[in-house]
Formats: structure tokens, C-alpha cells, sequence
């Protein structure tokens, strides 16, 4: 079930490259210093590691990177607080620790032969593009495969180039779109969520894989929803504040699941049962 | 045939097992509250359940998980030391559920957290029966009232304990001075509670009646001021921090008891996810009757009422079930 006995400690890991995507947000290439644990880490799509910046603290952040790259991992940060903001203060060669992976990601073992609708909303793209680049990975295994990505305005397009080359090589279909345009922008505008009715998607045979903020979430479930998708043909991943990763601190509790272990990528149906609002 | 310990020998053999553990017995503190103290000597309350529970023992309100020792540019991990092996007397039956509820958290639930295990593993516990049911208290309910998972088991009789074996580890505590041969028999639970409260199907009861108007009626009496959650044998959630040491050789991880009464607790990207006082003392509620069972198929309340005896306003999680029994869809 786990893959560390005493899941509290974190492991060393050094920063190799760092690259700043938009104004808020770096990925960082991370490799375990234990060359023996780099090569046994594994994972699936939509997992979490706890990054520990000593001194600031420990926050759970997905893995952007394919599971298929074994050299090393990609961490993309948002700069929202503390220790987030701390991280983007790191350079290469600089020091992070690492516990994980944990939670249940995407499992797209399970979606052979079916179309994949991406869908995501600003940083939420970090964990959806492990996903994407597994599938694109796997490509045959997969029908259609779609990506819905919205952010505030263009400059804060996370991998903007690298969506338009998965475009340019017909690996999928992509639409992007940003709430407020900027001059020069052809895109879309307005909420991600308004594509949803506009763009045509395939309903039978189709699963749609989630990951942004709430009210994205919410609203994204609602439309699919209406479009004919069923609760078990949607996934999505849900953030709560986590302080342990491993079910113990208790911060990430709702109802009776734990988001970091039972999540964070959870089915529409479980989703309905949830109180995700509790006010 | 079992053992038998005199009252009169009860501190000469604590102080005989001092010599080799850390024994820890119910006493007061310095603010005159009754907890579990390092033995010294000192008197002892056996009279009630004490308010504060063996829970702090085994999860301090702060502790230090780690120290990253930084060198050179490279840095190291310390884990924190280890605890003298200890012993802890007189823990009554629903104090000895709630370390049972603990131990699934923090030993089996995915993957065992080691500062709980290296001060858990290393003790032994020497359990104590009640011969008065408490004020607050609903252990009968709870089935809490039935003692398991100790070494031993002190059965309070007239001038002495009879001493119930648990636990193959019993030995090291067994001491042929002080225990003798006996042809009583051990006692029996708490049958008769003060609060009762009917557990059947409860989980389920509540769970449906999640938007039932006593969260809001009761929340308006409540002040957020946590001491529920603070005094509860089996509220265990922490919030994690790091420090810089102040002369820069590394840094350290903290962790604190957190409590879901604080609106901190859900605090993410400039939303709170429990904002309102309903939602929070709806947590602490269901998370006790019936969350917990759901996932773990037993109650994360053990019945003890501390939480009725400390809350300011009175607010009790007995009237709030039965009240939704009562009145709740089915
Ligand atoms: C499963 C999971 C995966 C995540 N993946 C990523 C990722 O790939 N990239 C990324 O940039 N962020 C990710 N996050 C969010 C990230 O964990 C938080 O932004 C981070 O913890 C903020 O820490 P901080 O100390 O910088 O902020 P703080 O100083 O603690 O707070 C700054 C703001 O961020 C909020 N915040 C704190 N913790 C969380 C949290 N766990 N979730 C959401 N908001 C939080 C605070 O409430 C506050 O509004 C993920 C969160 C979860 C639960
Ligand atoms: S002790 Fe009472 S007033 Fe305080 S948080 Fe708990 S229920 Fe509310
Ligand atoms: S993050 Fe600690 S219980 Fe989920």
C-alpha cells in the first residue's frame, strides 16, 4: 500500500534546473540524492508529494512530469505563500525533501480505448500534464483525446508553448482560454467552463479528467453533467490544506474520506456524496 | 487463581518500577488539574477519571519531529531521540479505547508516524477500574466501559487491586513482593452512566440529517474556543511548522495539536472551507459519531464526556445525536 514504512521523513533531493513558466509560477527538475530511490520512484498521473523548504515547511504539490521519466521528477509551483514563495527562492543545486508519492491519481490504466476530455484551470494543469504526457505516451491505447485548459489572462498561460505543440502534431485537441484577453491574444475568452457547451465532445465512450479550483470543479461536474456524462465517466482532483499526506493530521478530512489518501482525484460519483460545501 | 496487590503496596511498587521505566500515574499538574504526571512521589488522584487523558503522552501538544542539519551545503535528517521505555498507571477502560483508536491512526493507517510508535511501542499499561460512573461520562453506551487492550488490568477492591493479566508482556511488570496469590475474582464495568446515548445505526442517522437544524441552533451558543477538541482522548490532528535555529545550523519541524474548531483549519487559497461556527462543531460531531465509523468501523468517541465537562456553554455531542434520533429523518 505504501511505499515508505515511516511516511513522516522526508528524503533529499537536489534541484537540477529551474524554469520560470509564467510571472507566479517555476517548474523545478528535481532528483532524489539517493540515485537507489530515483530509480525505484514511481508513480501514477494526479499523485502528490509533501516538498519540504527547511525552514518554511512542507506543502503537498503534484508531480507535472511524465510517469515515464526516470531521470527525474517536475515540480511546478505556484508562488501563493510561505513556503511556496520560499521555493522560488531556491536555485540549482539547492536542497529540498521529498515524502510521497501519495494519494490516488488518474487511473488511466482503466480508460483503454476510450477518449480522454483534460480538463483544468491555472495551476491545475501542473498534475493534468502528467497525465497528458502519459496518454500521449500511450497514444494508442486512447481514442480522441481533448484538453480544456483556462487561466486568468495569457501571461499566466502555464505551458502555453508546450500545448501548442501537442496542437501542431495533432496529438489532441486543445482550447484554452483566458478570463480577461490581452491585445493579441486569438484565443477564447471568458471561463474555461463556457467551452464546455461550445466545443462538440464525444459523450459515449468518453471519461473527463479534472484538476483547478473548486468553484471550477463545480461547475465543470454540473455542465459535463448536463452535456449526458455520467458521475463514473468523471474524475476530479479536489485540494484541501494538508499538513501530513498519510491520513494522521486530519486537516484535509471530509466526510468519511481523507483527501490525501483516499483522493485527491476522486469520481463524480463519490463526489456527489461528498459535502464539498459545508459553509 | 490471579494476583492480588495491597493498597499499601501500590507506591512502593510504582517507585520499584521507576527504577528501570518512566512511570507515569494520574496526579495533579501545577495549575492543580488532574493529568498523567512523571511519578515522583507525589499523591496520587485515583479518585476519578482525570480530566486531561493519556493522549498527551503520546501526542505532546508540540513536539519536535525532525532537525535538518545543514553542513557544508548539504544537509542531514535527524530523527527525533528516543524515549526511555515507560509505564503508565491508571488508565481507566475508556482512556484505554481511545489509545486502541489511536493506534489504528498512527501504527496502521497508511504507514505508522514513528514519534508515536517509538514512545508506544516502547510502554506498557497498567489499566485502573472505576467503582463511581462520572459525571459527564456515556462509556456504557460507547461499550467503552469494558476494558481491553492493557498489560494489566487493576481491579479497585476493598484494601487493594485484583490485577487482570492483558498482555503477554505482563512479566515485566509482575514483582513477586508485591503480588500475591488470590482467590478473587476480577470486577465488573460501569454499567450505570449518568448520559446515554443509543449508538445503533447512529452513524448512518447522522449522516443523513447533515443539514438538520440543531447544527444551527446549538453552533449559536458555541464560542470556537476548542477546549473540546484540546481535551478529547482521541482528537489527534496537528498542523506542522518549521523553525530556523537561531544560530544557523539548520532548521527543525514542529508539529501542534490543530484543532477543526479554528478557522484555520480549512484555510486554503484565501478561502476557508469551514467558515462557519455550524460547519465546524458539525465536524467535531460527526467526525466522533459517525465519519470515523464509517471508515474504521469503530466510533472515535469513547464515551469519556470530557468534552461536555469542559465546554463553557454546555454544548453536548449526547443531546445533539439523540436530538436527531429523535426528531431527524430516519
Ligand atoms: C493534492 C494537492 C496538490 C497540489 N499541487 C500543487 C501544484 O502542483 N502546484 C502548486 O503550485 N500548488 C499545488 N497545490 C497547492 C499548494 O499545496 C499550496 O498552494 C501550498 O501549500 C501553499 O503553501 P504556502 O506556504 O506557500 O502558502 P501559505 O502561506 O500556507 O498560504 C498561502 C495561501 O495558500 C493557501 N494554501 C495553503 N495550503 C494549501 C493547500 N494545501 N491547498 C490549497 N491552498 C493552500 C492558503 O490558505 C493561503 O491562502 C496542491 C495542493 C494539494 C492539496
Ligand atoms: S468546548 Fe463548547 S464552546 Fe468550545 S468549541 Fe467545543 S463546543 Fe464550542
Ligand atoms: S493531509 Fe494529513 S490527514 Fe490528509
Amino acid at each position: 500500500m505504501h511505499e515508505y514504512e515511516a511516511p513522516l521523513k522526508p528524503e533529499l533531493a537536489e534541484i537540477i534546473k529551474v524554469k520560470s513558466e509564467t510571472p507566479s509560477i517555476k517548474t523545478f527538475d528535481v532528483r532524489f540524492v539517493d540515485k537507489k530511490l530515483q530509480k525505484q520512484f514511481a508513480f501514477l498521473p494526479g499523485k502528490f508529494v509533501m516538498v519540504s523548504v527547511f525552514g518554511y515547511g512542507e506543502m503537498p504539490i503534484s508531480i507535472s512530469s511524465s510517469p515515464f521519466e526516470k531521470e527525474f521528477i517536475q515540480l511546478t509551483v505556484n508562488a501563493v505563500g510561505n513556503i511556496s514563495n520560499a521555493m522560488h527562492r531556491l536555485k540549482k543545486g539547492d536542497l529540498i525533501g521529498l515524502r510521497g508519492p501519495f494519494g490516488r491519481g488518474y487511473l488511466l490504466q482503466r480508460f483503454r480505448r476510450k477518449n480522454i476530455v483534460f480538463f483544468s484551470g491555472g495551476c491545475g494543469l501542473a498534475s493534468i500534464r502528467s497525465a497528458v504526457l502519459a496518454a500521449l505516451a500511450k497514444k494508442d491505447m486512447f481514442g480522441d483525446i481533448f484538453l480544456f485548459h483556462g487561466c486568468k489572462s495569457s501571461k499566466e498561460l502555464l505551458f502555453g508553448k508546450e500545448i501548442a505543440n501537442w496542437e501542431r502534431r495533432n496529438s489532441l485537441n486543445a482550447c484554452v482560454s483566458v478570463d480577461i484577453p490581452e491585445k493579441g491574444w486569438k484565443g477564447h475568452t471568458g471561463f474555461v467552463t463556457d467551452l464546455i457547451e461550445k466545443k462538440p465532445l464525444p459523450v459515449e465512450n468518453t471519461v473527463v479528467l479534472m484538476c483547478g479550483p473548486p468553484v471550477m470543479v463545480k461547475i465543470a461536474i454540473q455542465k459535463f453533467k448536463d452535456l449526458g456524462f455520467k458521475p463514473e465517466q468523471i474524475y476530479a482532483s479536489l485540494e484541501r490544506l494538508m499538513h501530513c499526506g498519510v491520513g494522521k493530521c486530519g486537516h484535509c478530512n471530509i466526510g468519511r474520506e481523507y483527501v490525501c489518501v483516499h483522493g485527491p482525484v476522486f469520481s463524480g460519483s463519490q463526489i456527489e456524496k461528498m459535502h464539498l460545501e459545508e459553509g | 487463581m490471579g494476583y492480588f496487590l495491597k493498597k499499601q503496596n501500590l507506591i512502593p511498587y510504582l517507585a520499584h518500577l521507576n527504577k528501570k521505566y518512566q512511570v507515569f500515574v494520574p496526579a495533579k499538574n501545577h495549575n492543580g488539574a488532574t493529568c498523567f504526571e512523571e511519578f515522583s512521589g507525589q499523591e496520587l488522584c485515583l479518585k476519578e477519571r482525570t480530566l486531561y487523558s493519556v493522549k498527551d503522552l503520546y501526542l505532546p501538544n508540540k513536539e519536535r519531529e525532525f532537525f535538518f542539519e545543514k553542513k557544508h551545503g548539504s544537509c542531514k535528517i535527524h530523527e527525533t531521540i528516543k524515549h526511555r521505555p515507560r509505564i503508565v498507571f491508571g488508565v481507566r477502560s475508556c482512556d484505554l479505547h481511545a489509545l486502541n483508536v489511536l493506534d489504528k491512526l498512527f501504527l496502521e493507517f497508511y504507514g505508522y508516524d514513528p514519534l508515536y510508535k517509538n514512545k508506544r511501542n516502547t510502554s506498557l499499561v497498567i489499566g485502573l477500574s472505576c467503582s463511581e460512573p462520572c459525571e459527564t461520562g456515556f462509556c456504557a453506551s460507547m461499550g467503552t466501559n469494558k476494558p481491553d487492550f492493557f498489560d494489566l488490568f487493576f481491579w479497585e477492591k476493598k484494601d487493594g487491586y485484583f490485577v487482570e493479566i492483558g498482555s503477554p508482556s505482563w512479566e515485566k511488570l509482575y514483582h513477586k513482593k508485591f503480588f500475591e496469590e488470590t482467590e478473587e475474582k476480577k470486577g465488573t464495568p460501569i454499567e450505570d452512566c449518568k448520559l446515554e446515548l443509543n449508538t445503533a445505526d447512529l452513524e448512518d442517522i447522522l449522516e443523513k440529517n447533515f443539514e438538520h437544524g440543531i447544527w444551527n441552533s446549538e453552533s449559536k451558543r458555541c464560542l470556537s474556543c476548542s477546549s473540546c477538541t484540546e481535551i478529547c482522548p482521541t482528537c489527534h490532528c496537528f498542523t506542522v511548522e518549521d523553525n530556523f535555529l537561531l544560530d544557523d545550523s539548520g532548521t527543525e519541524r514542529y508539529r501542534e495539536w490543530a484543532s477543526c474548531q479554528l478557522q484555520r483549519f480549512t484555510k486554503i487559497h484565501g478561502a476557508i472551507l469551514r467558515a462557519s461556527r455550524k460547519s465546524r462543531l458539525r465536524q467535531f460531531v460527526m467526525h466522533k459519531l459517525s465519519y470515523f465509523k464509517q471508515q474504521h468501523n469503530v466510533h472515535l468517541c469513547v464515551g469519556c464526556g470530557r468534552c461536555i465537562q469542559v465546554c463553557p456553554v454546555k454544548i453536548s455531542l449526547v443531546d445533539i445525536a439523540e436530538k436527531i434520533r429523535g426528531e431527524g429523518n430516519a
